[in-house]
Protein backbone atom coordinates (compact mmCIF):
# COMPACT_ATOMS: atom_id res chain seq x y z
CA UNK A 1 0.00 0.00 0.00
CA UNK A 2 1.53 3.21 -0.95
CA UNK A 3 2.57 5.80 1.92
CA UNK A 4 0.02 8.49 0.60
CA UNK A 5 -3.51 8.61 2.46
CA UNK A 6 -4.33 10.97 -0.33
CA UNK A 7 -3.19 10.71 -3.53
CA UNK A 8 -4.41 12.81 -6.56
CA UNK A 9 -3.73 12.16 -10.11
CA UNK A 10 -4.25 14.37 -12.86
CA UNK A 11 -7.69 15.94 -11.02
CA UNK A 12 -9.64 18.64 -12.98
CA UNK A 13 -12.54 20.27 -12.85
CA UNK A 14 -14.27 22.51 -15.57
CA UNK A 15 -17.50 24.58 -14.86
CA UNK A 16 -18.25 25.15 -18.49
CA UNK A 17 -15.21 26.68 -20.20
CA UNK A 18 -13.56 27.99 -16.55
CA UNK A 19 -11.18 25.73 -14.91
CA UNK A 20 -11.28 25.80 -11.41
CA UNK A 21 -8.91 23.31 -10.75
CA UNK A 22 -6.42 22.01 -13.37
CA UNK A 23 -4.39 18.18 -13.31
CA UNK A 24 -3.97 18.27 -10.13
CA UNK A 25 -1.61 15.55 -8.56
CA UNK A 26 -1.18 16.05 -4.78
CA UNK A 27 -0.01 13.77 -2.43
CA UNK A 28 -0.60 13.64 1.48
CA UNK A 29 1.54 11.29 3.88
CA UNK A 30 0.59 9.24 6.18
CA UNK A 31 0.52 11.30 9.95
CA UNK A 32 1.95 14.57 8.18
CA UNK A 33 -0.27 17.76 7.87
CA UNK A 34 -0.22 19.26 4.72
CA UNK A 35 -0.69 22.69 4.22
CA UNK A 36 -2.96 23.83 0.69
CA UNK A 37 -1.87 27.13 0.46
CA UNK A 38 -3.57 29.75 -2.16
CA UNK A 39 -5.60 32.94 -2.34
CA UNK A 40 -8.94 32.89 -2.43
CA UNK A 41 -10.86 31.27 -5.32
CA UNK A 42 -7.50 29.58 -6.02
CA UNK A 43 -9.06 26.21 -5.89
CA UNK A 44 -8.11 24.96 -2.50
CA UNK A 45 -12.33 24.41 -1.80
CA UNK A 46 -13.23 22.65 -5.39
CA UNK A 47 -9.76 20.39 -4.66
CA UNK A 48 -11.29 19.28 -1.31
CA UNK A 49 -14.86 19.19 -2.54
CA UNK A 50 -13.16 16.94 -4.73
CA UNK A 51 -11.57 14.80 -2.27
CA UNK A 52 -15.02 14.20 -0.36
CA UNK A 53 -17.08 13.15 -3.41
CA UNK A 54 -19.13 16.76 -2.83
CA UNK A 55 -17.86 17.65 -6.57
CA UNK A 56 -17.33 15.45 -9.35
CA UNK A 57 -14.06 16.13 -10.81
CA UNK A 58 -14.34 16.60 -14.88
CA UNK A 59 -11.41 14.08 -14.88
CA UNK A 60 -8.77 12.38 -12.92
CA UNK A 61 -8.83 10.25 -10.14
CA UNK A 62 -8.69 10.49 -6.62
CA UNK A 63 -7.31 8.02 -3.99
CA UNK A 64 -8.16 8.26 -0.28
CA UNK A 65 -6.64 5.96 2.24
CA UNK A 66 -5.54 3.96 -0.44
CA UNK A 67 -8.29 3.31 -2.37
CA UNK A 68 -10.18 5.33 -5.40
CA UNK A 69 -12.73 7.66 -3.93
CA UNK A 70 -15.36 6.64 -6.40
CA UNK A 71 -17.32 3.29 -5.69
CA UNK A 72 -15.41 3.43 -2.00
CA UNK A 73 -16.96 5.79 -0.36
CA UNK A 74 -19.33 4.24 1.82
CA UNK A 75 -16.25 2.71 3.45
CA UNK A 76 -13.36 5.67 2.73
CA UNK A 77 -15.74 8.72 3.88
CA UNK A 78 -16.76 7.50 7.54
CA UNK A 79 -12.53 7.23 8.23
CA UNK A 80 -12.69 10.96 6.98
CA UNK A 81 -13.94 14.14 8.94
CA UNK A 82 -14.37 17.34 7.25
CA UNK A 83 -14.92 20.59 7.42
CA UNK A 84 -15.76 22.49 4.49
CA UNK A 85 -16.46 26.15 4.00
CA UNK A 86 -18.48 27.78 6.26
CA UNK A 87 -20.01 25.44 9.41
CA UNK A 88 -23.35 24.38 8.47
CA UNK A 89 -25.81 23.22 11.31
CA UNK A 90 -29.19 23.76 12.35
CA UNK A 91 -30.13 27.03 13.70
CA UNK A 92 -33.05 25.72 15.91
CA UNK A 93 -30.83 23.13 17.39
CA UNK A 94 -28.19 23.34 19.90
CA UNK A 95 -25.08 22.00 19.92
CA UNK A 96 -24.95 19.07 21.39
CA UNK A 97 -28.38 18.55 19.25
CA UNK A 98 -26.78 19.17 16.05
CA UNK A 99 -23.70 16.93 17.22
CA UNK A 100 -26.10 13.94 18.20
CA UNK A 101 -27.55 13.64 14.75
CA UNK A 102 -24.89 13.34 13.24
CA UNK A 103 -23.45 11.14 15.76
CA UNK A 104 -26.85 8.84 15.07
CA UNK A 105 -26.20 9.13 11.63
CA UNK A 106 -22.46 7.95 12.25
CA UNK A 107 -23.57 5.09 14.24
CA UNK A 108 -22.06 6.49 17.36
CA UNK A 109 -23.72 5.29 20.56
CA UNK A 110 -23.34 7.01 23.81
CA UNK A 111 -22.55 11.31 24.62
CA UNK A 112 -19.17 10.23 25.49
CA UNK A 113 -18.41 10.99 21.32
CA UNK A 114 -20.10 14.04 21.80
CA UNK A 115 -19.09 15.03 25.17
CA UNK A 116 -15.32 14.42 24.38
CA UNK A 117 -15.82 16.56 20.95
CA UNK A 118 -16.97 19.55 22.37
CA UNK A 119 -14.35 19.44 25.42
CA UNK A 120 -11.56 19.19 23.03
CA UNK A 121 -12.83 22.27 21.15
CA UNK A 122 -14.09 24.33 24.70
CA UNK A 123 -17.76 24.07 23.75
CA UNK A 124 -20.08 23.21 26.58
CA UNK A 125 -21.88 19.69 27.23
CA UNK A 126 -25.65 20.69 26.88
CA UNK A 127 -25.30 24.26 26.86
CA UNK A 128 -29.19 25.82 25.71
CA UNK A 129 -27.44 28.15 23.48
CA UNK A 130 -29.13 27.50 20.21
CA UNK A 131 -26.99 27.21 17.31
CA UNK A 132 -28.08 30.25 15.48
CA UNK A 133 -27.44 32.50 18.76
CA UNK A 134 -23.35 31.51 18.43
CA UNK A 135 -21.15 33.10 17.34
CA UNK A 136 -18.72 32.83 14.00
CA UNK A 137 -15.96 31.18 16.22
CA UNK A 138 -18.63 29.28 18.12
CA UNK A 139 -19.88 27.81 15.08
CA UNK A 140 -16.37 27.26 13.84
CA UNK A 141 -15.40 25.43 16.88
CA UNK A 142 -18.55 23.07 16.76
CA UNK A 143 -17.70 22.12 12.98
CA UNK A 144 -13.82 20.75 14.11
CA UNK A 145 -16.04 19.07 17.00
CA UNK A 146 -18.03 17.39 14.42
CA UNK A 147 -15.42 16.77 12.19
CA UNK A 148 -13.63 15.14 14.92
CA UNK A 149 -16.24 13.34 16.93
CA UNK A 150 -15.81 9.94 15.42
CA UNK A 151 -12.28 9.64 15.79
CA UNK A 152 -11.35 9.66 11.69
CA UNK A 153 -7.68 8.80 10.69
CA UNK A 154 -7.82 11.66 7.73
CA UNK A 155 -8.78 15.21 8.62
CA UNK A 156 -9.96 17.43 5.95
CA UNK A 157 -10.18 20.72 7.09
CA UNK A 158 -10.99 23.97 4.95
CA UNK A 159 -9.73 26.89 6.58
CA UNK A 160 -10.34 25.76 9.85
CA UNK A 161 -9.28 28.68 12.08
CA UNK A 162 -11.72 31.20 9.94
CA UNK A 163 -13.52 33.62 12.80
CA UNK A 164 -11.38 32.14 15.56
CA UNK A 165 -9.83 35.07 17.25
CA UNK A 166 -5.96 35.20 18.27
CA UNK A 167 -6.14 32.95 21.38
CA UNK A 168 -8.47 30.79 19.49
CA UNK A 169 -5.94 30.50 16.45
CA UNK A 170 -3.59 29.83 18.71
CA UNK A 171 -5.78 26.70 20.29
CA UNK A 172 -7.14 25.77 17.36
CA UNK A 173 -3.76 25.14 15.82
CA UNK A 174 -2.25 23.17 18.99
CA UNK A 175 -4.78 21.17 19.07
CA UNK A 176 -4.74 20.37 14.91
CA UNK A 177 -0.80 19.66 15.40
CA UNK A 178 -1.68 17.64 18.60
CA UNK A 179 -3.86 15.48 16.49
CA UNK A 180 -1.38 15.08 13.72
CA UNK A 181 1.58 14.45 16.73
CA UNK A 182 -0.05 12.39 19.42
CA UNK A 183 -3.18 10.71 17.56
CA UNK A 184 -1.23 10.33 14.89
CA UNK A 185 -3.83 11.40 12.37
CA UNK A 186 -3.49 12.83 8.32
CA UNK A 187 -4.20 16.55 8.15
CA UNK A 188 -4.66 18.41 5.22
CA UNK A 189 -5.37 21.64 5.65
CA UNK A 190 -6.28 24.74 3.28
CA UNK A 191 -5.79 28.38 4.03
CA UNK A 192 -4.67 31.59 2.37
CA UNK A 193 -2.50 32.60 4.97
CA UNK A 194 0.46 31.92 4.74
CA UNK A 195 1.79 32.51 8.12
CA UNK A 196 -0.79 29.81 9.29
CA UNK A 197 0.34 26.99 7.20
CA UNK A 198 4.14 27.89 7.61
CA UNK A 199 3.40 27.32 11.75
CA UNK A 200 1.31 24.04 10.95
CA UNK A 201 2.27 22.34 7.98
CA UNK A 202 4.60 19.54 7.26
CA UNK A 203 4.23 19.72 3.70
CA UNK A 204 3.42 22.38 1.50
CA UNK A 205 1.47 22.77 -1.65
CA UNK A 206 0.89 25.91 -3.30
CA UNK A 207 -2.13 26.22 -5.76
CA UNK A 208 -3.09 29.71 -8.25
CA UNK A 209 -5.54 29.77 -10.60
CA UNK A 210 -6.53 25.86 -10.03
CA UNK A 211 -2.67 24.51 -10.41
CA UNK A 212 -0.81 22.78 -8.02
CA UNK A 213 2.72 25.11 -8.63
CA UNK A 214 4.74 23.40 -5.65
CA UNK A 215 4.24 20.55 -3.43
CA UNK A 216 7.43 20.34 -0.98
CA UNK A 217 7.91 19.72 2.70
CA UNK A 218 7.87 22.94 4.80
CA UNK A 219 11.66 21.90 5.46
CA UNK A 220 12.90 21.88 1.63
CA UNK A 221 10.67 25.12 1.18
CA UNK A 222 12.41 26.81 3.83
CA UNK A 223 15.89 25.75 2.97
CA UNK A 224 15.54 26.87 -0.59
CA UNK A 225 14.19 30.23 0.32
CA UNK A 226 17.37 30.93 3.36
CA UNK A 227 19.78 33.52 3.86
CA UNK A 228 21.92 35.03 1.44
CA UNK A 229 24.41 38.01 1.61
CA UNK A 230 23.76 40.68 -0.79
CA UNK A 231 26.72 43.24 -1.73
CA UNK A 232 26.48 46.17 -3.97
CA UNK A 233 29.80 47.01 -5.15
CA UNK A 234 31.27 48.72 -7.91
CA UNK A 235 32.19 45.68 -10.06
CA UNK A 236 30.29 42.63 -9.72
CA UNK A 237 31.51 40.35 -11.74
CA UNK A 238 34.76 41.17 -10.26
CA UNK A 239 34.00 40.79 -6.53
CA UNK A 240 32.57 37.61 -7.92
CA UNK A 241 35.64 36.29 -8.86
CA UNK A 242 37.35 37.43 -5.97
CA UNK A 243 35.35 35.44 -3.30
CA UNK A 244 35.49 32.10 -5.47
CA UNK A 245 39.26 32.58 -6.27
CA UNK A 246 40.72 34.05 -3.03
CA UNK A 247 37.97 32.44 -0.44
CA UNK A 248 37.07 29.45 -2.11
CA UNK A 249 33.24 31.02 -1.60
CA UNK A 250 31.02 28.81 -3.80
CA UNK A 251 27.43 29.95 -4.87
CA UNK A 252 28.29 33.23 -5.82
CA UNK A 253 26.29 35.20 -8.36
CA UNK A 254 26.54 38.70 -10.13
CA UNK A 255 22.96 39.59 -10.44
CA UNK A 256 23.88 42.88 -12.75
CA UNK A 257 27.22 44.94 -12.85
CA UNK A 258 27.15 45.86 -9.46
CA UNK A 259 24.85 43.55 -7.45
CA UNK A 260 26.04 40.85 -5.62
CA UNK A 261 24.22 37.53 -4.41
CA UNK A 262 26.14 34.89 -2.20
CA UNK A 263 23.96 31.94 -1.12
CA UNK A 264 26.72 30.08 1.03
CA UNK A 265 26.44 31.20 4.78
CA UNK A 266 30.36 29.83 5.32
CA UNK A 267 31.28 33.80 3.99
CA UNK A 268 33.03 36.03 6.54
CA UNK A 269 31.23 39.12 5.57
CA UNK A 270 33.90 41.36 7.24
CA UNK A 271 36.45 39.63 5.34
CA UNK A 272 34.90 40.06 2.23
CA UNK A 273 34.03 43.78 2.33
CA UNK A 274 38.35 43.66 3.15
CA UNK A 275 38.51 41.57 0.25
CA UNK A 276 36.92 43.94 -2.08
CA UNK A 277 38.07 47.23 -0.60
CA UNK A 278 42.15 45.48 -1.25
CA UNK A 279 41.16 45.01 -4.83
CA UNK A 280 40.16 48.76 -4.91
CA UNK A 281 36.26 48.19 -5.19
CA UNK A 282 34.39 50.19 -3.36
CA UNK A 283 31.70 48.96 -1.28
CA UNK A 284 28.09 50.35 -0.47
CA UNK A 285 26.13 48.01 1.02
CA UNK A 286 26.44 44.05 2.44
CA UNK A 287 23.43 42.74 3.70
CA UNK A 288 22.35 39.25 5.67
CA UNK A 289 18.58 38.84 4.01
CA UNK A 290 16.39 36.68 4.95
CA UNK A 291 13.76 35.44 2.74
CA UNK A 292 10.45 34.52 4.11
CA UNK A 293 8.07 31.81 2.71
CA UNK A 294 5.74 34.40 0.65
CA UNK A 295 8.54 35.94 -0.82
CA UNK A 296 8.59 32.25 -1.95
CA UNK A 297 5.13 32.36 -3.01
CA UNK A 298 5.30 35.63 -4.64
CA UNK A 299 7.92 34.17 -6.72
CA UNK A 300 6.16 30.94 -7.57
CA UNK A 301 2.59 32.45 -8.02
CA UNK A 302 4.05 35.32 -10.05
CA UNK A 303 4.44 38.16 -8.14
CA UNK A 304 1.37 38.59 -6.23
CA UNK A 305 1.86 38.22 -2.64
CA UNK A 306 -0.78 36.62 0.28
CA UNK A 307 -2.07 37.78 3.55
CA UNK B 1 -33.53 3.76 6.66
CA UNK B 2 -35.04 4.61 10.62
CA UNK B 3 -32.15 6.09 11.94
CA UNK B 4 -32.67 8.75 9.01
CA UNK B 5 -36.37 9.23 9.74
CA UNK B 6 -35.49 9.48 13.23
CA UNK B 7 -32.88 12.26 12.46
CA UNK B 8 -35.35 14.12 10.39
CA UNK B 9 -37.87 13.93 13.16
CA UNK B 10 -34.53 15.71 15.60
CA UNK B 11 -34.41 18.56 13.30
CA UNK B 12 -37.89 19.48 13.67
CA UNK B 13 -37.45 20.30 17.49
CA UNK B 14 -38.30 23.79 18.80
CA UNK B 15 -40.57 24.15 15.39
CA UNK B 16 -43.62 23.96 16.75
CA UNK B 17 -45.71 24.87 14.06
CA UNK B 18 -44.81 21.46 12.10
CA UNK B 19 -46.31 19.64 15.18
CA UNK B 20 -49.37 22.19 15.54
CA UNK B 21 -50.28 21.35 12.00
CA UNK B 22 -52.29 18.16 12.49
CA UNK B 23 -54.44 20.17 14.71
CA UNK B 24 -55.47 22.55 11.89
CA UNK B 25 -57.28 19.37 10.92
CA UNK B 26 -59.61 19.46 13.62
CA UNK B 27 -60.36 23.18 12.80
CA UNK B 28 -63.15 22.37 10.25
CA UNK B 29 -65.20 19.82 12.40
CA UNK B 30 -65.14 21.80 15.17
CA UNK B 31 -66.48 24.87 12.90
CA UNK B 32 -69.25 22.93 10.91
CA UNK B 33 -70.03 21.58 14.84
CA UNK B 34 -70.21 25.27 16.31
CA UNK B 35 -71.82 27.22 13.44
CA UNK B 36 -73.43 24.80 11.16
CA UNK B 37 -77.02 24.79 11.45
CA UNK B 38 -77.03 20.90 9.48
CA UNK B 39 -75.20 19.79 12.88
CA UNK B 40 -77.91 20.76 15.23
CA UNK B 41 -80.69 18.70 12.64
CA UNK B 42 -78.61 15.61 13.48
CA UNK B 43 -80.80 12.97 15.57
CA UNK B 44 -78.25 9.71 16.25
CA UNK B 45 -74.75 9.77 16.83
CA UNK B 46 -74.42 7.79 13.46
CA UNK B 47 -75.76 10.80 11.42
CA UNK B 48 -73.18 12.93 13.44
CA UNK B 49 -70.34 10.57 12.48
CA UNK B 50 -71.27 10.44 9.08
CA UNK B 51 -71.89 14.49 8.59
CA UNK B 52 -68.76 15.51 10.66
CA UNK B 53 -66.23 12.63 9.10
CA UNK B 54 -67.61 13.63 5.45
CA UNK B 55 -67.01 17.02 6.40
CA UNK B 56 -63.49 16.17 7.47
CA UNK B 57 -62.73 13.71 4.02
CA UNK B 58 -64.12 16.30 1.67
CA UNK B 59 -62.47 19.79 3.50
CA UNK B 60 -59.87 19.36 5.70
CA UNK B 61 -57.71 16.86 3.50
CA UNK B 62 -58.61 18.34 0.24
CA UNK B 63 -58.72 22.04 1.19
CA UNK B 64 -55.55 21.83 4.06
CA UNK B 65 -53.76 19.06 4.45
CA UNK B 66 -52.80 19.02 0.75
CA UNK B 67 -51.01 22.24 1.09
CA UNK B 68 -49.88 21.88 4.48
CA UNK B 69 -48.14 18.86 2.60
CA UNK B 70 -46.32 21.17 0.04
CA UNK B 71 -45.39 23.71 2.34
CA UNK B 72 -43.71 20.86 4.43
CA UNK B 73 -41.93 19.35 2.45
CA UNK B 74 -40.69 23.05 1.00
CA UNK B 75 -39.36 23.43 4.41
CA UNK B 76 -37.74 20.03 4.73
CA UNK B 77 -35.81 19.69 1.13
CA UNK B 78 -34.88 23.81 1.38
CA UNK B 79 -33.84 23.04 4.79
CA UNK B 80 -30.85 20.84 4.19
CA UNK B 81 -29.50 23.77 1.37
CA UNK B 82 -30.51 26.74 3.53
CA UNK B 83 -28.52 25.69 6.94
CA UNK B 84 -25.97 24.16 4.31
CA UNK B 85 -25.97 20.77 6.12
CA UNK B 86 -26.32 18.73 2.69
CA UNK B 87 -22.13 18.58 3.01
CA UNK B 88 -22.23 17.33 6.65
CA UNK B 89 -24.69 14.54 5.47
CA UNK B 90 -23.29 13.54 2.21
CA UNK B 91 -19.74 13.26 3.82
CA UNK B 92 -21.28 10.62 7.11
CA UNK B 93 -21.88 9.17 4.48
CA UNK B 94 -25.83 9.34 3.53
CA UNK B 95 -27.01 9.23 -0.17
CA UNK B 96 -29.28 12.01 -1.59
CA UNK B 97 -31.60 9.20 -2.11
CA UNK B 98 -32.03 8.02 1.22
CA UNK B 99 -32.32 11.49 2.42
CA UNK B 100 -35.20 12.07 -0.09
CA UNK B 101 -37.08 8.75 1.53
CA UNK B 102 -36.55 10.01 4.74
CA UNK B 103 -38.28 13.24 4.15
CA UNK B 104 -41.14 11.84 2.40
CA UNK B 105 -41.79 9.15 4.94
CA UNK B 106 -41.99 11.69 7.36
CA UNK B 107 -44.88 13.44 5.44
CA UNK B 108 -46.20 10.20 5.13
CA UNK B 109 -46.72 10.35 8.72
CA UNK B 110 -47.59 13.72 8.91
CA UNK B 111 -50.47 12.45 6.34
CA UNK B 112 -51.63 9.73 9.29
CA UNK B 113 -51.32 12.04 11.83
CA UNK B 114 -53.16 14.90 10.45
CA UNK B 115 -56.73 12.37 9.84
CA UNK B 116 -56.11 10.73 12.66
CA UNK B 117 -56.39 14.20 14.73
CA UNK B 118 -59.48 15.41 12.57
CA UNK B 119 -61.06 12.01 12.98
CA UNK B 120 -60.65 12.33 17.10
CA UNK B 121 -62.04 15.71 17.06
CA UNK B 122 -65.06 14.31 15.48
CA UNK B 123 -65.35 11.45 18.11
CA UNK B 124 -64.66 14.18 21.18
CA UNK B 125 -67.29 16.49 19.05
CA UNK B 126 -69.60 13.73 19.01
CA UNK B 127 -69.37 12.37 22.23
CA UNK B 128 -69.58 15.86 23.99
CA UNK B 129 -72.68 16.31 21.99
CA UNK B 130 -73.99 13.12 24.15
CA UNK B 131 -74.27 10.97 20.98
CA UNK B 132 -73.20 7.42 20.77
CA UNK B 133 -70.07 7.55 17.88
CA UNK B 134 -71.40 4.83 15.99
CA UNK B 135 -69.79 3.52 13.02
CA UNK B 136 -66.87 6.13 13.98
CA UNK B 137 -64.08 4.01 13.49
CA UNK B 138 -64.64 2.72 10.24
CA UNK B 139 -64.36 6.13 9.07
CA UNK B 140 -61.78 6.19 11.18
CA UNK B 141 -59.58 4.23 9.14
CA UNK B 142 -61.01 5.47 6.03
CA UNK B 143 -59.89 8.85 6.45
CA UNK B 144 -56.09 7.34 7.71
CA UNK B 145 -56.90 6.11 4.45
CA UNK B 146 -57.76 9.35 2.88
CA UNK B 147 -54.50 11.22 4.40
CA UNK B 148 -52.36 8.18 2.47
CA UNK B 149 -54.03 8.93 -0.81
CA UNK B 150 -53.31 12.41 -0.43
CA UNK B 151 -49.81 12.22 0.58
CA UNK B 152 -49.28 10.43 -3.06
CA UNK B 153 -51.55 13.10 -4.40
CA UNK B 154 -48.77 15.72 -2.89
CA UNK B 155 -46.17 13.95 -4.38
CA UNK B 156 -46.50 15.54 -7.76
CA UNK B 157 -46.62 19.12 -6.38
CA UNK B 158 -43.29 18.29 -4.06
CA UNK B 159 -41.37 16.75 -7.26
CA UNK B 160 -42.38 20.69 -8.31
CA UNK B 161 -41.19 22.25 -5.48
CA UNK B 162 -37.58 20.45 -5.32
CA UNK B 163 -37.44 20.89 -9.15
CA UNK B 164 -37.89 24.54 -8.56
CA UNK B 165 -35.56 24.80 -5.39
CA UNK B 166 -35.22 27.14 -3.15
CA UNK B 167 -37.92 29.25 -4.63
CA UNK B 168 -40.47 29.75 -1.78
CA UNK B 169 -42.87 31.73 -3.25
CA UNK B 170 -43.20 29.65 -6.45
CA UNK B 171 -43.59 26.96 -4.35
CA UNK B 172 -46.54 28.47 -2.57
CA UNK B 173 -48.44 29.37 -5.86
CA UNK B 174 -47.91 26.21 -7.26
CA UNK B 175 -49.07 24.54 -4.34
CA UNK B 176 -52.35 26.75 -3.96
CA UNK B 177 -53.39 26.20 -7.91
CA UNK B 178 -52.28 22.62 -7.40
CA UNK B 179 -54.94 22.32 -4.13
CA UNK B 180 -57.35 24.34 -6.22
CA UNK B 181 -57.22 22.49 -8.85
CA UNK B 182 -57.48 19.22 -6.94
CA UNK B 183 -60.51 20.03 -5.20
CA UNK B 184 -62.51 21.01 -8.35
CA UNK B 185 -61.79 17.94 -10.35
CA UNK B 186 -62.37 16.24 -6.97
CA UNK B 187 -65.77 17.10 -6.89
CA UNK B 188 -66.65 17.38 -11.01
CA UNK B 189 -68.68 15.01 -12.02
CA UNK B 190 -66.54 14.91 -15.72
CA UNK B 191 -63.83 13.49 -13.80
CA UNK B 192 -65.53 11.34 -11.17
CA UNK B 193 -67.70 9.58 -14.25
CA UNK B 194 -64.45 7.71 -15.82
CA UNK B 195 -63.81 3.84 -15.59
CA UNK B 196 -60.81 3.34 -13.92
CA UNK B 197 -57.81 3.52 -16.25
CA UNK B 198 -55.07 5.82 -17.71
CA UNK B 199 -57.52 9.02 -17.69
CA UNK B 200 -57.50 12.20 -15.51
CA UNK B 201 -60.25 10.21 -13.04
CA UNK B 202 -58.39 7.69 -12.09
CA UNK B 203 -54.65 9.25 -12.00
CA UNK B 204 -55.55 12.79 -10.06
CA UNK B 205 -55.52 12.48 -6.69
CA UNK B 206 -58.64 14.52 -5.69
CA UNK B 207 -60.55 12.22 -8.07
CA UNK B 208 -59.61 8.89 -7.09
CA UNK B 209 -60.02 9.40 -3.09
CA UNK B 210 -63.75 10.60 -3.93
CA UNK B 211 -64.43 7.72 -5.93
CA UNK B 212 -63.09 5.56 -3.27
CA UNK B 213 -63.95 7.23 0.55
CA UNK B 214 -67.71 8.10 -0.94
CA UNK B 215 -68.79 4.50 -0.60
CA UNK B 216 -68.26 4.27 2.67
CA UNK B 217 -70.22 7.15 3.75
CA UNK B 218 -73.83 6.45 5.21
CA UNK B 219 -76.46 8.91 2.81
CA UNK B 220 -79.53 6.96 3.02
CA UNK B 221 -80.68 9.43 5.23
CA UNK B 222 -79.61 12.22 2.59
CA UNK B 223 -81.81 14.01 0.49
CA UNK B 224 -82.74 13.29 -2.81
CA UNK B 225 -80.02 15.34 -4.18
CA UNK B 226 -77.46 13.07 -2.71
CA UNK B 227 -79.60 9.81 -4.07
CA UNK B 228 -78.93 11.33 -7.65
CA UNK B 229 -75.27 11.87 -6.87
CA UNK B 230 -74.86 8.28 -4.98
CA UNK B 231 -76.79 6.54 -8.13
CA UNK B 232 -74.70 8.56 -10.95
CA UNK B 233 -71.53 7.76 -9.22
CA UNK B 234 -71.62 4.89 -7.90
CA UNK B 235 -70.33 3.05 -10.69
CA UNK B 236 -67.50 4.25 -10.87
CA UNK B 237 -66.36 3.94 -7.23
CA UNK B 238 -63.01 2.27 -7.18
CA UNK B 239 -62.40 -0.77 -4.73
CA UNK B 240 -59.96 -0.04 -1.57
CA UNK B 241 -57.56 -2.42 -3.40
CA UNK B 242 -57.89 -0.82 -6.90
CA UNK B 243 -57.05 2.52 -4.82
CA UNK B 244 -54.33 1.53 -3.12
CA UNK B 245 -52.67 -0.22 -6.21
CA UNK B 246 -53.24 2.84 -8.33
CA UNK B 247 -50.97 5.37 -5.43
CA UNK B 248 -48.86 2.51 -5.04
CA UNK B 249 -47.86 2.79 -8.61
CA UNK B 250 -47.96 7.06 -9.05
CA UNK B 251 -46.12 7.37 -5.68
CA UNK B 252 -43.16 4.63 -6.61
CA UNK B 253 -42.67 6.97 -9.83
CA UNK B 254 -42.98 9.89 -8.27
CA UNK B 255 -40.73 9.23 -5.46
CA UNK B 256 -37.86 7.94 -7.73
CA UNK B 257 -38.52 11.38 -9.86
CA UNK B 258 -38.19 13.34 -6.35
CA UNK B 259 -34.98 11.43 -5.84
CA UNK B 260 -33.21 11.99 -9.25
CA UNK B 261 -34.56 15.67 -9.09
CA UNK B 262 -32.79 16.60 -5.70
CA UNK B 263 -29.75 13.49 -5.97
CA UNK B 264 -29.00 16.26 -9.24
CA UNK B 265 -28.83 19.36 -7.25
CA UNK B 266 -25.29 20.78 -6.18
CA UNK B 267 -24.92 20.44 -2.06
Amino acid sequence: MSDYVIETCGLTKKYGEQISVSDLSMHVRKGRIYGLLGRNGAGKTTTMRMLLGLTMPTSGEVKILGRPLHGNEKNILPRTGSLIESPGFYPNLTGTENLEIFARLRGLKGSKYIRDALEVVNLPYRDKKLFSQYSLGMKQRLAIALAVMHNPELLILDEPINGLDPIGIAEMRGFIRGLCDDAGKTILISSHILSEISLLADDVGIIDHGVLLEEESLEKLEAKNGKYFRFTVSNAPLAANLLQSRLGIQRVKADNAHELTVRDLHLDAGAAVRLFVDAGLSVSDAHLYENTLEDYFKQVTGGEGIA
Amino acid sequence: MLKLLYCECLKLRRRPLFFAAPALSALIPLGCALFLPDFREFTNGAQAVDGMMSTLFQMSAYLLLMPTLVVLAANLFFAEQDNDTLKNLLTVPVSKSALTMAKTALLFFFSIAFMAVGGLAVLAIVMAAGWEPVGFWRLFFVGIGEGILMWAGALPCVLLVVLLNRSYIVSVVVTFFYTAVNYIFGMSDYFIMQPLGINPGTLLPGTLAFRWFFQYLDISDAGTEMAELLERISPYFVTTSQAFLVITIESAAFLILIALVYKRQSC
